[in-house]
């Protein structure tokens, strides 16, 4: 009995029972399918988070100056804090986890062109914030280290602000007034998309000066210092991104004077601890268990159909056995035929769980979600190791959904079942 | 007589069952020599240990005692690949329910004892359609067992008999399910191969196929009641 043959005896044993053959093959096919697509999709939506989160900056580590919390100080002296560029240089000089130091200012500020005025959040940038931010340009250049040092009035503009403000008619080299003061814009950055994680307006709605023209133009009206509304950073390796936060914070409690387990005092924060929080790991698996266990169910299904077939094809097996088939042949019949049928279905589950998977990350699947939802709907990412986890899966079905048939096809007495009634 | 011309020689064979708590004792200490191309038939009433007999000549089933020679060959010192193999190069079955599976034409049926000696397909092709020529069945080759009469599946199951040329023809009841007409076919049928020089043994309970056997056993209740030779 070849495999062929067995294959073919397989289909004839699905066509004998349509509906019960295909209501058991549905099982196999749908557990099989839930396996590739599920996993694929799961990969997927770690990577959507991963980069959604990760839009404020690649490894951000950012804080913003608190106030001293109870715990430390008497009610009556919780002071507010604040940073300056000298807390920067500390950081730059003194951390190790972190590189890529920066300070940020930012105000919303009415922004003019043309007619058209929006309030628009401006950023007092500098290079080594832009650099973690990381935005690609769609046309011009980024605020260069000569534009801070300068005082230059240029500017750098988001993809939607530009859009918004600019509209078609406006391009580098256009000037747009904030609050008052006149700026050529230099730059247009390239579209972000949604952010998970943010730290004001989305980038794309941002529009960015150097960060010596934002301290002059808004300056601090209560203190005679240059106060920044944030420090930024990137953590070197991202697997050490709580020391990298722990160490940004005891820098600068240091700096501040106060004690450097006071959250409250200075708040760190960073999409990369956020995005830990989501238990995505722990829901993938999941979903594995369960594409599994339905897996499971449809092999038990086919357990139950060759199970049936053997009690069925007494008469049939004592032929062949009284032909000179060995019980291994016979054995072997039924162990291909339960082979055949998951093979079958794994191979319509392969397909479907795969296809399903391609279709959801086709163009021609996306471009139908409407943009800003669409950075939030992950792409299925396949890979060999998905397909191979399935199948191998499928085999372990299969194994017991045709041993235990052909183990007791394998027993039949050929006398007993050969004698007329 | 010399072994070599000894097909089958049964010493003292047992047959026990297990029937739920009973056990049926159906054969009791049978001695039996059947010569090589000797044509025989064994009758006996239902119950009588017949049908048993078959089967352990046959190969189906071991005696519980006694032993069995087919062709030289002790059966008991044989294992289970080993009565496989003989099944199906020694000997050939004839059922009275014929036995062809249904799903498969008659060409495959037949070529079936074929496929477990491993003879290639266009091989297995050749000679069962071959075997089915000699019962005239050729031009039912591509018929499955449900589309053709009752005597042309008896013809078939012959046929697969016949195609891996074995010593022995073992039929059980082989016209039980046929007419008279029908029944007179295969009885000729199975005269020719036994005139071709195999040992043909009939199980039957009826005495009118009994009759034209040159060698006729009667069994009851497990042991042989007569051993007759000669015209009936």
């Amino acid at each position: 009995m070849s495999p062929l043959e067995s294959l073919r005896e397989a289909l004839r044993l699905l066509r004998a029972q349509p509906l019960r053959s295909s209501l058991t093959l549905f099982g196999l096919v749908w557990g099989t399918a839930a396996v590739i697509f599920l996993l694929s999709w799961g990969v997927g939506l770690r990577s959507m988070l991963d980069t959604a989160f990760q839009r404020a900056g690649k490894n951000l580590v950012q804080t913003w100056a608190g106030k001293v919390s109870e715990d430390f100080s008497p009610a009556v002296d919780r002071r507010w804090l604040w940073y300056t560029q000298e807390d920067v240089e500390a950081l730059r000089e003194r951390a190790r986890e972190l590189d890529g130091i920066a300070g940020e200012t930012r105000r919303f500020a009415p922004a003019a062109f043309r007619g058209r005025a929006l309030s628009l959040e401006v950023r007092g940038v500098e290079p080594e914030g832009e650099a973690i931010r990381d935005v690609p340009l769609a046309s011009g250049r980024l605020i260069t280290r000569e534009d801070v040092a300068q005082s230059r009035r240029v500017l750098v503009i988001g993809h939607r602000a530009r859009e918004r403000l600019l509209g078609a008619e406006g391009r580098v080299g256009s000037w747009v007034r904030i609050d008052g003061t006149s700026f050529q814009v230099v730059g247009v950055l390239a579209r972000v998309g949604t952010q998970l994680a943010r730290d004001g307006a989305e980038i794309d709605d941002q529009l960015w000066v150097p960060l010596s023209v934002h301290l002059a133009l808004w300056p601090n009206p209560w203190l005679p210092v240059d106060m920044l509304s944030t420090i930024l950073a990137r953590a070197k390796d991202r697997d050490r991104i709580d020391a990298a936060e722990s160490e940004m914070r005891r820098v600068l409690a240091d700096r501040l004077g106060v004690p450097a387990d006071d959250e409250e005092a200075v708040p760190v924060f960073s999409p990369l601890t956020m995005l830990r929080r989501i238990p995505i790991d722990q829901q993938n698996a999941l979903n594995l268990l369960i594409a599994l266990t339905t897996l499971l169910v449809g092999g038990i299904g086919i357990l139950a159909m060759m199970l049936d077939s053997v009690q069925e094809r007494r008469a049939e097996i004592g032929v062949r056995l009284a032909l000179g088939a060995r019980r291994r042949d016979v054995l072997l019949q039924f162990l291909w035929e339960g082979v055949a049928i998951v093979a079958l279905g794994g191979a319509l589950g392969v397909t479907l769980g795969t296809g399903g998977a391609l279709f959801l990350a086709s163009d021609a699947f996306r471009s139908g979600i409407p943009a800003p939802l669409r950075d939030l709907v992950p792409v299925p990412e396949l890979s060999a190791a998905m397909v191979l986890l399935a199948v191998l899966a499928m085999g372990v079905v299969a194994l017991a959904a045709g041993v235990v048939p052909a183990w007791r096809a394998a027993r039949v007495d050929p006398a007993e079942t050969l004698r007329v009634e | 007589m010399n072994d070599a011309l000894i097909a089958i020689r049964l010493v003292d064979v047992h047959k026990r069952y297990a029937v739920g708590a009973n056990e049926v004792h159906a054969l009791r200490g049978l001695d039996l020599e059947v010569g090589r191309g000797e044509y025989m038939s064994v009758m006996g009433p239902s119950g009588s240990g017949k049908s048993t007999l078959l089967e352990i000549l046959g190969c189906l089933s071991r005696p519980s005692g006694g032993r069995y020679w087919l062709n030289g060959v002790a059966v008991d010192e044989v294992d289970a690949d080993g009565l496989a193999r003989l099944r199906g190069e020694a000997i050939g079955f004839v059922f009275q329910a014929f036995n062809l599976l249904p799903r498969m034409t008659l060409l495959e049926n037949v070529a079936l004892p074929l496929l477990y000696r491993g003879v290639p397909r266009a091989a297995r092709h050749e000679r069962a359609l071959a075997a089915l020529a000699r019962v005239s069945l050729a031009h039912r080759a591509t018929h499955r067992p449900g589309e053709v009469s009752g005597g042309e599946r008896q013809r078939a199951a012959i046929a697969r008999a016949l195609v891996n040329a074995p010593q022995l023809v073992l039929a059980d009841e082989p016209t039980g399910n046929l007419d008279s007409a029908h029944g007179r076919e295969i009885l000729a049928l199975l005269e020719g191969i036994h005139a071709d020089g195999a040992t043909v043994v009939i199980v039957t309970h009826d005495a009118n196929i009994g009759g034209r056997t040159p060698r006729r056993l009667a069994i009851r209740d497990g042991v042989i009641e007569a051993d007759v030779r000669g015209a009936a």
